[in-house]
Formats: structure tokens, C-alpha cells, sequence
């Protein structure tokens, strides 16, 4: 068991993983396309002219806030709703005109959906009598997935009988059962509770591992998508932002919606003073000059942010050396266990977030409220964004 | 609660408090408690069980040429003893030995079920369109059901006679259209009966089926196609079952009120058809014959009450 949750935790750290990166290679062919799919309710656009490609195997994710069309995208790949134009292509097959109940993917519903008037074990055959699967088999295979979820002594009780975790594993068992070549799952752990959630997430993991089935997931938790996926689709107004493995995500956004999204961060906004090769100088809005490096090409008297992650800056009561080194006050301390979270207000005003990772038992730092703190950046600490 | 110098009677006075919080707090939640559970009660008591008690001794009773037309009657509380010994279970006697209460009685819930069963198929129709409509047409459809309740039941009624009668409006329309050239003998006949039913209790039946399908999760439905089921499928599978409860609510709303109606049979039916209600009128106001008359209709309770009694015990075992 322990073998089995590593496998999953490993496999869930995209920048350690990289056995398996189809995206990465041009002969591979992708599993669904979205080709240019645009979704218009009334004058509402909920997806707009989105292409994205998705490979077999991959456990996907769609993360945005909610109404950017993530869901709405995942209606249109099970069928519960038409593209106003594009099209949505399947393992070579057009899906077009294809009814939900003939498509050969299935859906884990946010709400379960799970039908009240059934029994667990009926719940889960459903799917498979309406492929006209003999009796024997569909018990055989009933005790299967019931066996997958751990769910075997509850195969006779009705829904309104078993507990939230449980009714999420009948739900996820009745949506496996018929072995889809896509499993759809529409915020699967949302309404668990969080150690629930989190003991979930490990098992969906490992249970994708196992099956080696495409899993696309849509979800509002930047930490589920993070937790679960090979890729993440960062979505907003309809439109993805940055498709990327979680780590890239987390360390190269793409823009300041995605920085700001994904995880906490500092904007430093300005305009670059001075760039010579990678070296930029930037005068931030605050009036600070700030010297780091870019990995985009910038001009002087471009405007660009400068977007930092809370634990790369370091902090003290002392006065630190190096580059970039910012002095303000205590404005406010949360503790949270693994880290310490900061929040500086400079002599310029701003307020500064740092994150001190508590990596000895007896932190040796005794700021408190209203002190004066000294904190320091590197110059590749962050990223310099032009969007 | 005074104030305490003594330990003793601190201990004493603490187990008072407790048992007066106690005592209090009981008292007022169970106040509470008998009026909202005791008010219902006596409603039922009062305006069913009394009255029913009264039929169901007359119907022990013998007709009599007096007023009240029965004996005996419990007057003189001297006299209760004697009376209790002429009550008598002869009119129940005569109403089985008669061929007429029989028939009308079978004739009554025969009627009655078929209207219920007519009625459902055009409900449930109704109904599933108003469930699925726009949210926001909903209650404008909802008021639509209820609107013929703003008019006079006998009214509508009567209204069905105009529009039956062999000159009347539905005849005219067919003979103007060219389907017939004779007009159609729809009045008076058990046809119009099942349309004035039918008509009358449509409401009855379309208001909780539609109750029970519109409050019911859409992605239930979804997760059937989902799962492979086609539209058709999935509603006898899914939706029918799941509005079962209100479809039975529905039926019993129907079929109780239709077995014992009267005025649309008296109305519509003609005097061919002579179905329970217009029985017990007849004994009631024609014969003069109260015992006979109530009797009958507590026969027609017992029909009504014993099978439903039934089916809910059962229902309630699943």
C-alpha cells in the first residue's frame, strides 16, 4: 500500500515525472481534439474559439474560476451540449453528431447523480445493461469496481444509505464500469470535506495510474488540479490561458492572471529602466528599482511586472547582503505549520508577502508584530511577465 | 430561588433548578407541541370522526315517519340502554341482498378507475411539458391549471352540457368540418361522464406529478444517456419511476372524489347511468330512507379506506 501511494505521489509531481509527456513528442497523436470550439448561450459566450489537444493516458485538468467554461467544455465533450461551431474530435472519430448516450466517454457528476430509487450494485450495472452485457458478466464486473473503490459489503444499500465519501466512490465506480476511453469527472472531490479530500486525491491518482485511463477533470481548486494532473489547462472567459504540466505552471506562468491564479504571489509593477542581455533593471510604480533577470527579451521603457512567489524571498531581523534587499514592518504573521507566512508593509507603502519555510523545529527568527524586517530576493527568484 | 446559606439546601436548591428547568422547559416545548400536533387532531376528530360516527349509527338505525325519519334516537339518557338494543346491522342486510347497490357500486369504481387512468395520460403529459418548461414560465403555467378553479365548479359543469348536447358546440363543429352528417349522442351517455371527470380533475392529478418531476436533479437523466440509455429508455427507467409518488398521490386525489361523485353524473350521465352518489341521494331525498342512505355510504368509505390502507402500509414497508 505504501509502494501503491508513492507511485501516486510521484506521478503527480510533474517536474519529476517525465517518463510520460506525449505532449512533448511531435509523432504523437493526440486523443481529443478541440478544434477551434466556440459555445454561445444567448449572447453569452462561455467557450471561445478554443483549441486544445488532449493525449490517451493523460490525467487532465481544467482549472478556472467558476463560469470560465470548463464545465461547459466538459458538457461538449460528453454531449449534454452542442458546439455553436468547431468541432470536437475523439480517437479519430468526429463527434458531432453523436447522442451522449452513444459517446465512449463517461461522467462522474459533481452532484453523483446517482439514481435514489436504485441500489448501489444497481447503480453500477446501469451503464452495463444498456450495452446488453450478459448477467454473469455484469455481476462479475459489478464486484470488480466495487472492489476497485472498496466499496464490496455495500453493494445492496440505496444512496440515501451511505455517507458523502461513499456515495463519491459509488458515483466514481458507476462511471468506470463500462471502461470508458475517456472518464470525465466534473469537481469530484468538491463537496468532500478537506482530510477527506485529501486521502481522495491520492486514490483517484493511483486508481488513473492502474486503469491508464484519459481522466479530464474540471475544478476551481488550483491544489486538486495540481495534486492530480499530468497537465492543467488555466482557464478564464472561455478562453485557456496556459496549458503546461504543474510545476511550469506554478514556475513559469505565462501571464499575471495565471501568476496570480495559481498559488500567491507578489506583482512588482514597473517599467524596465535598464536591460542589457538578461540583466533588466526595473523601476517599479512604487519607486523602487528592482535588478533581476529575464528570460523574455524587453526594451527600456517597456512595462512589465515582475512576479515573485512568497517562499523564494528570504527574511530577517538583521540586515541581509545581496541584491534586491527591501526593508519594512511586521504588518501581519499567519502560522501554518510547514510555513510561516509574512506580510511586510514597505517604507514605500506596498506590502510584501514572504513565506519562511519552518525547516527546523525552533524557528530562530523572533519577529512579531511591528518589527522591522529586512527581506531579500535573488535576481532569477522571479519572472519578468510582458502580458 | 432564593438565596442559600447551608450547604445542604444549596444542594437542594440546585436539584430544584434542574428540575424546574427541566419541568419548564418540557412544559412550554410540549405546549408547542400539543397545539401545532393537537389543533390537526381535533380538525379530524371534529369535522370526520364525529360526523362519520353519526352516519355510521344511523345506518344501525330503522327508518321511522317522525323527525329525524329513524329510531331510535338517544334523547333521554334512560331510555340509551333500550335503544342501543334496536340498533341492527339490516340495512347492510338489504343493501347485499339488492342487486342495484351492487351494481352501482361496481359501475361507481368502475367509472371511476378508468377516469383515473384517462386522466393520467393526459396529465402526465401536461405535467412533464410544464416540469421541463423555462424556469420562468413555470408558475404562469402552474396558475393556468388553477385557473378553472376561479369559476364555479356547477358552472363548468353545466358549461359541458352546451357544448355536448347534439346541437351543441362540438357536434356543430364536427358537422361544419364535414366529419359527420348525424350529430353524435355524446350527452347522457357514460362518455360524458369520463369527459366531465376527467375535466374536473385534471388539476388534481397534474399539480403533484408535476410537483414530483420538477423538483427532480436534471443530471439524473444525464447520467442515464451518459451511462448509455436512450431518451425513451431513460424515462421509463429513470423519471417515470421517480415520479411515482406523486402519480399515486395524483390517482387517489382522482379516483376517491370520482367514485363518489354526484353532480357530473346527475348532470352529464343521464338517469341511465346511476352510479353511487346519485344512489345515495336518492335514498337520502327521494325515499326518505337516512338509514339505507348511510349505510350505503358507509359501505362506500370502507371501499375507499381499506384498499388505501393497504397500499400505504406497503409502501411504507419498502
Amino acid at each position: 500500500m505504501a509502494a501503491k501511494i508513492a507511485s501516486g505521489a510521484m506521478k503527480s509531481l510533474g517536474s519529476i515525472r517525465r517518463d510520460f509527456a506525449p505532449w512533448l513528442d511531435q509523432a504523437a497523436v493526440p486523443f481529443i481534439r478541440f478544434e477551434a470550439v466556440t459555445k454561445r448561450f444567448g449572447g453569452f459566450e462561455a467557450v471561445d474559439d478554443l483549441s486544445l489537444s488532449i493525449y490517451e493516458g493523460e490525467f487532465f485538468a481544467l482549472l478556472g474560476a467558476s463560469g470560465c467554461g470548463k464545465s461547459t467544455l466538459l458538457r461538449m465533450l460528453a454531449g449534454f451540449e452542442a458546439p455553436t461551431s468547431g468541432r470536437i474530435v475523439l480517437d479519430g472519430e468526429d463527434m458531432a453528431d453523436i447522442p451522449p448516450y452513444r459517446r465512449p466517454v463517461n461522467m462522474m457528476f459533481q452532484s453523483y447523480a446517482l439514481f435514489p430509487h436504485m441500489s448501489v450494485e444497481k447503480n453500477i450495472a446501469f451503464g452495463l445493461k444498456q450495452e446488453g452485457m450478459a448477467k454473469g458478466d455484469i455481476s462479475e464486473r459489478v464486484e470488480q469496481v466495487l472492489k476497485l473503490v472498496k466499496l464490496e459489503d455495500f453493494a445492496k444499500r440505496r444512496p440515501d444509505q451511505l455517507s458523502g465519501g461513499q456515495r463519491q466512490r459509488v458515483a466514481l465506480a458507476r462511471s468506470l464500469a463500462k471502461r470508458p476511453k475517456v472518464l470525465l469527472l466534473d469537481e469530484p472531490l468538491g463537496a468532500l470535506d478537506k482530510k477527506l479530500r485529501e486521502e481522495t486525491q491520492f486514490e483517484l491518482a493511483d486508481l488513473q495510474y492502474q486503469l491508464h485511463t484519459t481522466f479530464i477533470m474540471v475544478t476551481h481548486d488550483q491544489e486538486e488540479a495540481m495534486t492530480l494532473a499530468d497537465r492543467i489547462a488555466v482557464m478564464d472567459k472561455g478562453r485557456i490561458l496556459q496549458v503546461a504540466t504543474p510545476a511550469e505552471i506554478y514556475e513559469a506562468p505565462n501571464s499575471r492572471f495565471v501568476a496570480d491564479f495559481v498559488g500567491n504571489v507578489n506583482i512588482f509593477e514597473g517599467k524596465v529602466a535598464a536591460a542589457t542581455g538578461d540583466r533588466v533593471t526595473i523601476a517599479t510604480s512604487a519607486g523602487r528599482k528592482i535588478h533581476v533577470a529575464s528570460e523574455v527579451p524587453v526594451v527600456a521603457g517597456q512595462a512589465v511586472s515582475y512576479v515573485l512567489r512568497p517562499e523564494k524571498l528570504r527574511i530577517s531581523a538583521e540586515p541581509l547582503s545581496g541584491p534586491n534587499v527591501l526593508e519594512g514592518e511586521v504588518w501581519d504573521i499567519a502560522y501554518f505549520g510547514p510555513v510561516t507566512s509574512f506580510h511586510i508593509r514597505l517604507d514605500d507603502g506596498s506590502t510584501v508577502k514572504v513565506a519562511m519555510v519552518n525547516a527546523t523545529r525552533q524557528g530562530p527568527l523572533q519577529l512579531t508584530w511591528h518589527d522591522r524586517a529586512f527581506v531579500q530576493f535573488d535576481e532569477d527568484a522571479g519572472l519578468v511577465l510582458t502580458q | 430561588m432564593g438565596e442559600a446559606a447551608a450547604p445542604e439546601t444549596i444542594d437542594r436548591r440546585r436539584a430544584g433548578t434542574a428540575e424546574t428547568r427541566r419541568g419548564r422547559s418540557f412544559g412550554s416545548r410540549g405546549f408547542f407541541r400539543i397545539v401545532v400536533i393537537g389543533l390537526p387532531f381535533l380538525w379530524l376528530v371534529g369535522l370526520f370522526l364525529v360526523p362519520f360516527l353519526i352516519v355510521f349509527k344511523i345506518s344501525l338505525s330503522q327508518t321511522a315517519v317522525a323527525m329525524p325519519p329513524y329510531l331510535p334516537t338517544f334523547g333521554d339518557p334512560a331510555t340509551w340502554w333500550s335503544a342501543l338494543q334496536q340498533l341492527s346491522l339490516d340495512n347492510y342486510a338489504w343493501i347485499a341482498s339488492d342487486e342495484l347497490y351492487f351494481n352501482a357500486y361496481t359501475l361507481s369504481l368502475a367509472i371511476a378507475a378508468a377516469s383515473t387512468v384517462l386522466t393520467l395520460a393526459i396529465a402526465y403529459p401536461l405535467a412533464y411539458g410544464m416540469a421541463k418548461a423555462p424556469p420562468a414560465w413555470r408558475t404562469t403555467l402552474v396558475m393556468l391549471v388553477i385557473l378553472p378553479f376561479w369559476t364555479s365548479f356547477l358552472i363548468r359543469v353545466y358549461a359541458w352540457i352546451a357544448i355536448l348536447k347534439p346541437e351543441g358546440l362540438f357536434n356543430q363543429l364536427l358537422m361544419t368540418i364535414g366529419v359527420i352528417d348525424q350529430p353524435l349522442v355524446i350527452l347522457n351517455t357514460p362518455i360524458a361522464i369520463f369527459i366531465g371527470i376527467v375535466y374536473s380533475y385534471l388539476p388534481f392529478m397534474t399539480l403533484p406529478i408535476y410537483a414530483s418531476l420538477e423538483r427532480m436533479d436534471h443530471s439524473l437523466t444525464e447520467a442515464a444517456a451518459d451511462l448509455g440509455s436512450p431518451p425513451l429508455k431513460t424515462f421509463w427507467t429513470i423519471t417515470f419511476p421517480l415520479s411515482l409518488p406523486g402519480v399515486v398521490a395524483g390517482c387517489f386525489l382522482v379516483f376517491i372524489p370520482a367514485a363518489g361523485e354526484f353532480v357530473i353524473p346527475d348532470l352529464l350521465g343521464g338517469s341511465r347511468t346511476l352510479m353511487i352518489g346519485k344512489t345515495v341521494w336518492l335514498e337520502f331525498f327521494t325515499n326518505r330512507d337516512w338509514p339505507v342512505a348511510s349505510a350505503v355510504a358507509v359501505v362506500l368509505v370502507a371501499l375507499l379506506v381499506v384498499p388505501i390502507a393497504i397500499f400505504q402500509r406497503q409502501q411504507a414497508r419498502l
